[in-house]
């Protein structure tokens, strides 16, 4: 019924890419921040610029990205196989616009609310759908935050967030709204940019400023692991939750031609504590590198995206669940003496 | 009164039932008042206002202005929309 099942890793076939993540940034966030005064509110991203960088995105964006459509028809696949329908839907930031244009009908969706906190990229999309609706759904828009969820409570039959939850300071904090924003039995689907995401920027980067600067400055940000996503969605308190990893690779012509479509969708750096400035010749000399380290044969060079699926649902009594423990009538070893034989 | 600001609610200015009914204070997750005269979302338990910019409300926090409450009862029609502020309060409290 509701298998939206996991653990399958599908090693590449398509190419795009997409974005930073800098493990090495971490430890100095820690100790930086560790005087704050909100505590656990510790600050990665600078949200502000993120919404500039993707109001720049909206003007910039290609009419289609492959990287981009790739990742929301596999999201949105998972909803072919749900028997159940889901009238309303909040689409959360990211990937609005391929969500939009990837829908064709699937989970039956009647209302779709859309989001972003960038008024550009809503826009954007709000301008897309009067020039190509979607059939029989009636989509609305809101700028919003995803950690400052302004839906009520119990509301919505699906919340989908394509490449957009990566760029939360708060990432629990944020589920946890998603999943207070689902009625019962809800389903919330999600995809972000993994740990393996831009490994080569992230290698070519730092040799690049050991070489030119004689240090290193986060330029990629941290991302989730996988292991980290499950933890995720049972921390967020949804149920029968379900992770799974894709990998794409996605070939350009240079280095530089990644951090443009890395502009293009709005996933350039938004670190708190990034360095502002980027000399030229450490800049020409990243690319350099990149291109010595990675290119292939043809010339072209690959930049790993990973993407992180994440499905749970929203709790309710008609789905399955383990029995209590020590309610058990047989024993293991019984059942081993009939079918152990076998094995 | 009572019916004229009824009817403002039901009405929801430009922003369609859907949105209506879901859209809640971002902060304090509780209701939003449509306000004409503005054209803004208004959140009284809070006191802020978010705008809605070309059919588009922005929910974002700091999006909000902050209503000293002078403002929300303009010198033009002060009884009329105070009492108005007053009875939203009543009702949403």
């Amino acid at each position: 019924m509701r298998a939206l099942s996991f653990f399958r890793r599908s090693p590449l076939r398509r190419s795009r890419r997409n974005e930073p993540f800098g493990t090495f940034s971490f430890a100095s966030f820690c100790s930086d921040n560790a005087d704050a005064p909100q505590g656990s509110r510790l600050k990665i991203f600078d949200r502000q610029l993120k919404r500039k960088q993707r109001d720049r995105a909206a003007w910039l964006m290609r009419q289609k990205d492959s990287l981009l459509d790739t990742v929301a028809e596999n999201l949105l696949d998972r909803l072919e196989d749900c028997k159940k329908t889901f009238p309303t839907a909040l689409c959360l930031g990211g990937s609005l616009e391929a969500i939009r244009r990837s829908l064709h009908g699937c989970g039956s969706i009647e209302k779709l609310i859309m989001m972003d906190a960038s008024h550009e990229m809503v826009q954007l999309c709000k301008n897309a759908e009067e020039e190509s609706p979607n059939d029989n759904i009636e989509t609305t828009f809101v700028v919003g935050d995803e950690e400052f969820l302004p839906v009520k409570e119990s509301s919505v039959d699906l919340v989908i967030s394509c490449l957009g939850l990566h760029w939360t300071n708060d990432l629990p904090g944020a589920m946890i709204q998603a999943k207070l924003a689902l009625k019962p039995d809800g389903l919330f689907l999600a995809a972000i940019l993994g740990g393996e995401t831009l490994k080569e920027l992230r290698i070519a980067c730092t040799v690049a400023q050991m070489e030119r600067e004689g240090g290193i400055s986060p330029r990629v940000s941290p991302l989730a692991q996988v292991r980290d996503a499950g933890n995720l969605l049972t921390r967020a308190g949804f149920t029968l939750p379900g992770v799974d990893v894709d990998e794409y690779t996605v070939k350009y012509e240079s280095a530089l031609d990644l951090i443009e479509h890395l502009r293009a969708m709005g996933e350039t750096n938004a670190l708190l504590q990034r360095n502002n400035i980027l000399k030229r010749d450490t800049a020409l000399a990243t690319a350099a590198i990149y291109d010595s380290m990675f290119a292939a044969e043809d010339g072209s060079v690959p930049a790993t995206f990973q993407v992180i699926y994440m499905t749970g649902w929203r709790e309710h009594p008609s789905q399955q669940k383990a029995k209590r423990r020590g309610s058990a009538t047989i024993s293991f070893q019984d059942i081993q003496k009939q079918f152990g034989s076998q094995s | 009164m009572v019916r004229m600001s009824k009817a403002l609610l039901q009405k929801a200015g430009p922003l369609g039932k859907t949105l209506t009914e879901i859209l809640v204070c971002p902060l304090s997750k509780q209701p939003l008042r449509y306000c004409e005269e503005t054209n803004s979302l208004i959140s009284d338990a809070i006191g802020v206002s978010f705008p809605i910019k070309n059919g588009i409300p922005s929910l974002v926090p700091t999006d909000g202005k902050i209503l000293e409450e002078e403002d929300t009862s303009k010198p033009e029609d002060t009884a009329n929309s105070s009492a108005r502020y007053d009875e939203n309060r009543g009702r949403n409290s």
